[in-house]
């Protein structure tokens, strides 16, 4: 947890063993109806990745169900998806290109795998000219898998279903911030602004303004941090320095350096664009983390648990978290008075929180099976390929 | 009068891209002031003014050097590298002087600073975003240059002006968002980003001029 406050679920009976496991079961059919292909492929190494993967996945489930607890398990799968999917990736472009830099003409042919962070750079270009600003190809191709239309897909059927919990389940960045968040066992700054948090907004209204007048995704191409990660263009001039020299920067600053001295997601809460986006569709969501005032002893470890500063005094005032609460489950797990519940929009608070968490975690879990396993079993398959 | 009509025409199918050209400057300073529909149609126009009056001079420079002087690539680069800069220094101001923000303070100098110049700003940014090469732009120019005189070169840039600035006339409604918490901050912070962008197109713009010289 982000203030490892000592979670309060820990202090609750535990569900029986019989019952985790039926209520386990789903996931344990969707887990193998997912990793049935590749189980089913030839290769060692491919399948103890799968099987790993696919173990690993129940298991975690299985865990939160047991212990009633969400963020701790949660952030096993969501580290494990955050390194792994640099090695995996990288590992692609280096077999496929030698180098993680991309040229200029591969962009050109359309050849950038598609990042789901450039989707609110492409909406009005899109909307008011029928043009996708990303150099990369609307359906999937042998030089191009990673396409626009899937990933558009995926993102859109995961976000109508958990809101901004796609940042707490599905991307494979966060997991990255989370991870060195982790690291130390107290944060060494505390006292933050809640100014810097209106940050994300600023830079979301900046690029897709900019990428609207300039035709490009200007966020991929100036300021993501994940570019130090993943692929960057072949820096050959003053410019691709620059550019270079902004990832590198963005990234050790806001993924390494200040997780570590905070234990907060920096990066996402005081700068992704991404994020203030996708908190947009919070409102549409019928699940929310909600606060019951009746039992509510202010003692603020809600607020302090909060990997991105989704909680301040006025939200739990008023009964809730603020529009860009993830979903990771972090505040109702140290609450030590079950104050803070999951919820379902329209009931009663604190009416069957059990069951409304569980509905999510469902959703939630299938998807992260479906996306982050296969990208975790991905990943294992290179590392397990080096001693198979 | 067909000449006019040409030029209407012109900045109404450019228009769009008029809009999209100011709108990273234009729709965050309209909702940094935090002001209701009519003072963010006040604010809309000073800034359209401030466009107007780049127009005209833009006009004049193409009618007296028949764009000889923005087509050389060197004084382009000079100029706007110059006007980019400017734009970044008038953001800067613009946004961290902007009043309606208890969130976030100005410091007091830059405050006094903003009094003095609080009626020029939104003209300055308008004027600056106005001063621009865009190919809608060129062609109006060129255009302007082949006219007999000054006044209906100047006369041809109005009208197109007129054309373009209906576009941005929905833009009004930002002032719809007032309400809205943290909206004038957010803005304000969007300023600043975006004058670290104009500051770097400048200085590389004028580095690239004085490394052809």
């Amino acid at each position: 947890m982000s203030e490892e406050a000592k979670p309060a679920a820990a202090g609750k009976p535990r569900r029986g063993i019989g019952k985790s496991l039926l209520l386990t079961f789903p996931i344990l059919l969707w887990s193998l109806l997912m990793f049935s292909r590749t189980l089913m492929q030839p290769g060692a190494a491919r399948k103890i990745a799968a099987l790993a993967a696919l173990a690993l996945m129940v298991t975690l489930f299985f865990l939160m169900v047991r212990t009633r607890q969400t963020f701790r398990w949660r952030r096993v799968f969501f580290v494990a998806l955050g390194f792994l999917f640099p090695l995996g990736f990288i590992y692609e472009l280096i077999a496929l290109r030698g180098s993680m830099s991309i040229p200029v003409e591969r962009m050109l042919a359309g050849d950038t795998p598609f990042c789901f962070l450039a989707i609110p750079m492409m909406i009005l270009p899109a909307a008011l000219t029928r043009t996708i600003i990303f150099p990369g190809s609307v359906l999937p191709t042998a030089s191009n898998p990673h396409a626009v239309s899937l990933m558009v897909a995926l993102w859109l059927g995961a976000t109508l279903v958990l809101g901004k919990g796609w940042c707490a389940y599905g991307c494979f960045f966060g997991g990255l911030e989370e991870g060195f968040a982790a690291v130390a066992r107290k944060a060494r700054l505390r006292h933050i602004s809640p100014r810097w948090r209106l940050v994300p907004w600023a830079v979301l209204v900046a690029i897709v303004l900019l990428s609207a007048a300039m035709f490009q995704p200007t966020y991929c191409a100036w300021l993501c941090p994940f570019k130090a990660v993943t692929e960057y263009p072949e820096v050959n001039s003053l410019e691709t320095a620059v550019q270079t020299g902004i990832f590198l920067t963005l990234f050790l600053g806001l993924v390494v350096v200040l997780p570590v001295l905070t234990k907060k997601r920096t990066q996402c809460a005081f700068f992704c664009p991404f994020g203030a986006f996708q908190s947009l569709f919070n409102k549409i969501n019928v699940f929310d983390i909600r606060i019951d005032r009746g039992r509510c002893g202010d003692c603020v470890s809600c607020q302090r648990s909060c990997p991105i500063l989704a909680l301040d005094k006025q939200s739990v005032e008023a009964g809730g978290t603020l529009l860009s609460c993830m979903r990771c489950g972090a505040c109702v797990d140290v609450c030590h008075k079950d104050a803070a519940v999951w919820h379902i929009k329209g009931a009663p608070v604190n009416s069957a929180p059990e069951k409304a968490r569980l509905m999510y975690l469902y959703a939630a879990w299938a998807f992260a099976v479906m996306f982050g396993g296969s990208i975790i079993a991905n990943a294992l398959e290179k590392v397990v390929g080096i001693f198979v | 009068m067909h000449l006019f009509a040409e030029a209407a025409l012109l900045g109404l199918a450019s228009g769009p891209g008029c809009l999209a050209s100011c709108g990273p400057v234009l729709l965050p300073a309209l909702a940094a002031q935090g002001k209701g529909l009519g003072g963010t149609a006040g604010l809309l126009s000073v800034f359209l003014s401030g466009r107007l009056a780049g127009y005209l001079s833009f006009s004049v420079l193409a009618w007296a050097a028949g764009l000889a002087a923005p087509a050389d690539p060197r004084s382009r680069a000079l100029l706007f590298g110059l006007v980019d800069l400017s734009l970044a220094a008038a953001l800067v101001v613009y946004a961290l002087a902007a009043r309606r923000c208890p969130a976030a303070p100005a410091p007091s100098r830059l405050v006094s600073i903003e009094k003095r110049v609080r009626p020029w700003t939104p003209a300055a940014l308008g004027l600056l975003t106005g001063l621009n090469i865009c190919p809608p732009f060129v062609v109006a120019g060129a255009r302007a240059a082949e006219t007999r005189s000054l006044p209906a070169a100047a006369a041809f840039f109005l009208v197109f002006f007129v054309g373009t600035a209906i576009w941005s006339l929905p833009l009004v409604a930002v002032g719809g968002l007032r309400r809205l918490a943290g909206v004038a901050a957010v803005a304000r912070i969007t300023l600043l980003i975006l004058a670290a962008w104009y500051a770097y197109l400048g200085i590389m713009a004028l580095s690239w001029r004085f490394s052809h010289v």
